[in-house]
Formats: C-alpha cells, structure tokens, sequence
C-alpha cells in the first residue's frame, strides 16, 4: 500500500492551493458581493478548467481521475468552502451524462462545463415531498409530439440560477415505479423553465441554492439518458450518488483543515500566561486532536476515490467518507473556535463561517442518517 | 428498495436459467464470491453491469430494479411471477403420488394462514 502521491499529483495540488489562495483573498474581502462570486469567483475556475475537472480531455476536461480531483477540491474547500461545493455540484450534474449519456450528449453538454468559458451546472432531485425516497417523487415527463412535456418542482437545486444545464430527475409514467425514472437533460433556456423560492442556507451561503419549477417544459427526445431503458435511471442515481459522496468528503477535509491551520496559527502568537496557547497542554492536546480527525477523514476519502479509479466496490466508502468527514469538520470548526476564544466568536469572521459551513455538509448528498442506511445495507 | 431485493432477482434469474454462481460469474467476467456478494446485496450493482447481467439472464432490465416486496407492488411483481414459474416447472416433473403430496402442503398452508386451529 502506497499513501505517497506522484510528482503530477503533488505539482497539481501546488497549483489547486495558489488558485485557492487567490479565492480565498477574493471572497474575504470586506468588498465581496454575490455578483463577485459569479464575476471573479467562479471565472477564476472557468480560466483554469476546475469547474468540472473529471470531464475527459476529448470533450474539453482536465480528465482528473477520482483520487486527484479530491485532492483539488479539498484545496479549493480550504479557500473558500462555498466554491468547492459549486464544483461538487457540477462534477454531480454532469456525472450521470458521463456515466450513461450518448456520443451526442456528451458532444452537446459536456464542453459547456469545460473551457475558459465553461460554466456550472445543476442535479435537481430533490422536491417538498422527498427526494430519498424516490416513489415520492411527483415530476412527470409526459409524452408529446415525439419528445416530452416535464411538470414538476424541484427544491433546493444548487447552482440553478445559473447553470447550464439541469440534470432532473423525473418520471415517465405515474405508476410511481423505480423502473419510470430517467435522468433528463434541462438547458437553460428550455421553455417552462423558471426560478421558484430561493433558500436561505446557514452555511455555503454564498451559494445560489433555490426552486426549479417546471411547467409544460418541453424537453427533446435527445436530452432524455437511457430513454427506452426502464430502470435505468434509478440505477443511474445510485451511482451518481455513490460517487458524489466521496467529494462532500473532500470539501469536508478541507473545511476541517482550514479551521485547524486558522486555530494553530493563532495559537501559536497568541501569549498567554507567559507562552503562546499552543505550549499550554489543553489547547496542544486539542490541535493533537484536530489533527488526528483531518487524518482520519482524509484517508476514508481517500480510500473511496481510490476504489473508484481502480474500478472497485465503493459504495460503502463513499458514504463512509461522506458521514465521517462531515461530522469531523463539524467537531473540528467547534474546537477551532474554542481555541480563538472571544476571536472565534466574532460574527463576520473566518472560523465563523467555517463553523457554518461545515453544519450544511451534513445535510447535502443526503444527510448522514441515509448515509448511515446506505452502509448499513450492505454490511 | 435495498440492493438486497436486486441480488435475490438476480438469484432468481439465474437459477431460472439454470445457471450456477460459477457459471454466471465467468459469463460476467467477476469471481463467484463478487456475485455471491451480490445476490447477498452486499456489494452494489450499478447500470452498466446490470445491463450486462440482464442480457446473458435474458430479463428487462425493470425486472431488476422493480422491489419484490409484495407491499409496494402487489399482485404484478416480477419476482412472484418467477416463483410461480418455477412452481409450475417443478410440478410437470412430480409424479401423481408426489403431487398429492404437494396438494396437501398447499392445504397446510391455507389451513395455518386462517390461524389453524
């Protein structure tokens, strides 16, 4: 066993770290705006490809393996969380297309997420009913003239104010079967297509996270995955989600890891008592702690992304990633702030968002509890 | 729906085909234990493998991902169409006294569903 990365994987990480350093100046400015978000933020990805690094190399991609990709997000999540999470839902909208799409699919969708001028895309399951629960799910793709009309609304969609595409889950027949569901391909610009409620989130707020109402879209025949195969979409989400959940991971480590670095540098030129905090053993043994966790979480990561690239079985550690990861972050943004004292309370701050942030990765990819059902199914 | 459901359809299929885990597994180009594994549901099964599974089963792919718990599809489920299958196919190879016998388990079995005694 070989924990050691290459000599591109570390030159990568090099660079993922300068663009993130640069993020990072960028999005803690007093100055910073939702509008620099999208303006500086996001083209700042778009210029150095990163806003979906696992596309292949013909369709415009980096084509970054699993395990590099994790190493990149975790970097840019150390940053700024809020733009790691932007590519996590991009590389999530665009997996079921490199999973299953046709040539022309990818011809089509997969460049717009490449490129200088690439731009984000959206994965839109979940609605007020449910979205774990697929037999509760009430979008409905009806037949028409030789494509489909889609009716639904879908809740808490990331990036759809301005994605290129929305990967959405719907249904081909109201039997409420698993065997209906198909993954359809919604441009922008589809007619029916419309913004509903924007959500207000206690963390990754700089996201754009909202409603995406669907009414009579008309939706080609081209844009439907798998069409003619019954089943094929459910089986298309679990892997898609099995493959995600490695990513949440990812962002997970590099929230934690931020927090760490953010509390042992104050630590260390914090003075008190006649030497600086992290000399005095209650804050050395949480650091110790903090640390240990980070460890943990990132080798579990690691772990899943590895069994992806090798064509293993990685479900079980793909949630085992997401869950440990998320709650570690949690533990490790808490003892962060405990460590900065009066400083780690101050509303506006770095660890404060860090602290908020981390609560919402619990949540997204599924929550922790069906993370928990997915491993426990299979032991 | 758990992966459990799809690795007993896919138990069910292939013992209709009458094929054996090894034989199976070299058809599908992984060892017996990872099929073994996933008729157990203990190793997951994505599309692009299912589809594989299903050609060489001769199934729809639906048949695998539909649950064959008789509570969320009663009546129609793929699986209690196979078992009925394998009912009928078992039956033309009894003889009259063996399917007399049969007769009689059949009757146990109503009699005990309406509380026996």
């Amino acid at each position: 066993m070989d924990f050691s990365l290459s000599t591109e994987q570390n030159e990568i990480v090099l660079w993922a770290r300068e663009i993130a350093g640069k993020i990072k100046s960028i999005a803690f400015n007093p100055e910073f705006s939702a509008e620099q978000f999208d303006g500086k933020i996001i083209r700042l990805l778009a210029r150095n490809n990163l806003l979906c690094p696992t596309i292949p190399h013909e369709y415009g991609g980096l084509g970054m393996d699993r395990f590099t990709t994790a190493l990149v997000i975790e970097e840019i999540a150390v940053g700024f969380p809020s733009a790691a999470a932007v590519v996590d839902a991009t590389i999530h909208a665009a997996e079921p297309i490199l999973l299953a799409g046709s040539r022309k699919q990818k011809e089509k969708y997969l460049p717009l997420l490449t490129g200088n001028n690439a731009g984000i895309a959206s994965f839109a399951l979940t609605e007020a009913a449910g979205g774990s629960d697929l037999t509760m799910l009430k979008t409905i793709a009806a037949k028409d003239n030789g494509g489909f009309v889609l009716n639904g609304r879908k809740d808490w969609v990331i990036n759809v104010d301005r994605a290129e595409f929305m990967a959405v889950i719907g249904a081909v027949a109201e039997n409420k079967r698993k065997s209906a569901l198909r993954v359809f391909i919604v441009p922008r610009a589809a007619q029916g297509f419309s913004l509903g409620i924007k959500r207000r989130t206690i963390g990754l707020d700089h996201l754009y996270i909202g409603e995406a109402i669907f009414n009579d879209a008309c939706i080609d025949k081209g844009n439907v995955i798998k069409i003619d195969e019954a089943g094929s979409g459910y089986l298309l989400l679990t892997q898609t989600f099995d493959l995600g959940r490695a990513m949440v991971g990812a962002t997970s480590v590099g929230i934690a890891r931020a927090a760490y670095e953010t509390a042992l540098d104050y630590a260390e030129n914090r003075w008190q008592f006649g030497a600086a905090i992290r000399k005095h053993q209650a804050v050395a043994f949480a650091l110790a702690e903090m640390a240990t966790k980070i460890e943990m979480a990132r080798l579990i990561t690691w772990k899943a992304c590895w069994l992806m690239d090798q064509g293993g079985d990685y479900s079980v550690s793909s949630a085992m990633a997401k869950m440990a990861a998320s709650n570690i972050a949690q533990e490790v943004t808490a003892q962060a702030a405990d460590i900065l004292g009066a400083a780690g309370c101050e509303k506006g701050s770095f660890i404060e968002q860090l602290v908020r942030d981390a609560r919402v990765l619990t949540t997204i990819e599924g929550t922790n509890n069906m993370q928990k059902l997915v491993i426990s199914s299979q032991l | 729906m758990s992966f459990k459901d799809i690795g007993l359809k896919i138990q069910i299929a292939r013992e209709e085909k009458g094929l054996s885990q090894e034989q199976l597994a070299k058809a599908m180009g992984c060892s017996q234990s990872a099929l073994s594994n996933y008729e157990k549901g203990k190793r997951r099964l994505y599309l692009s493998q299912l589809e594989v599974l299903a050609r060489i089963l001769d199934k729809p792919l639906d048949y695998f991902v539909e649950s064959i718990s008789p509570k969320n599809n009663a009546g129609d489920f793929p699986g209690k169409e196979s078992s009925r299958q394998k009912i009928e196919t078992a039956l033309e190879k009894l003889d009259e006294k063996q399917l007399l016998q049969v007769i009689d388990y059949i009757n146990y079995l109503q009699w005990n569903r309406t509380g026996g005694y």
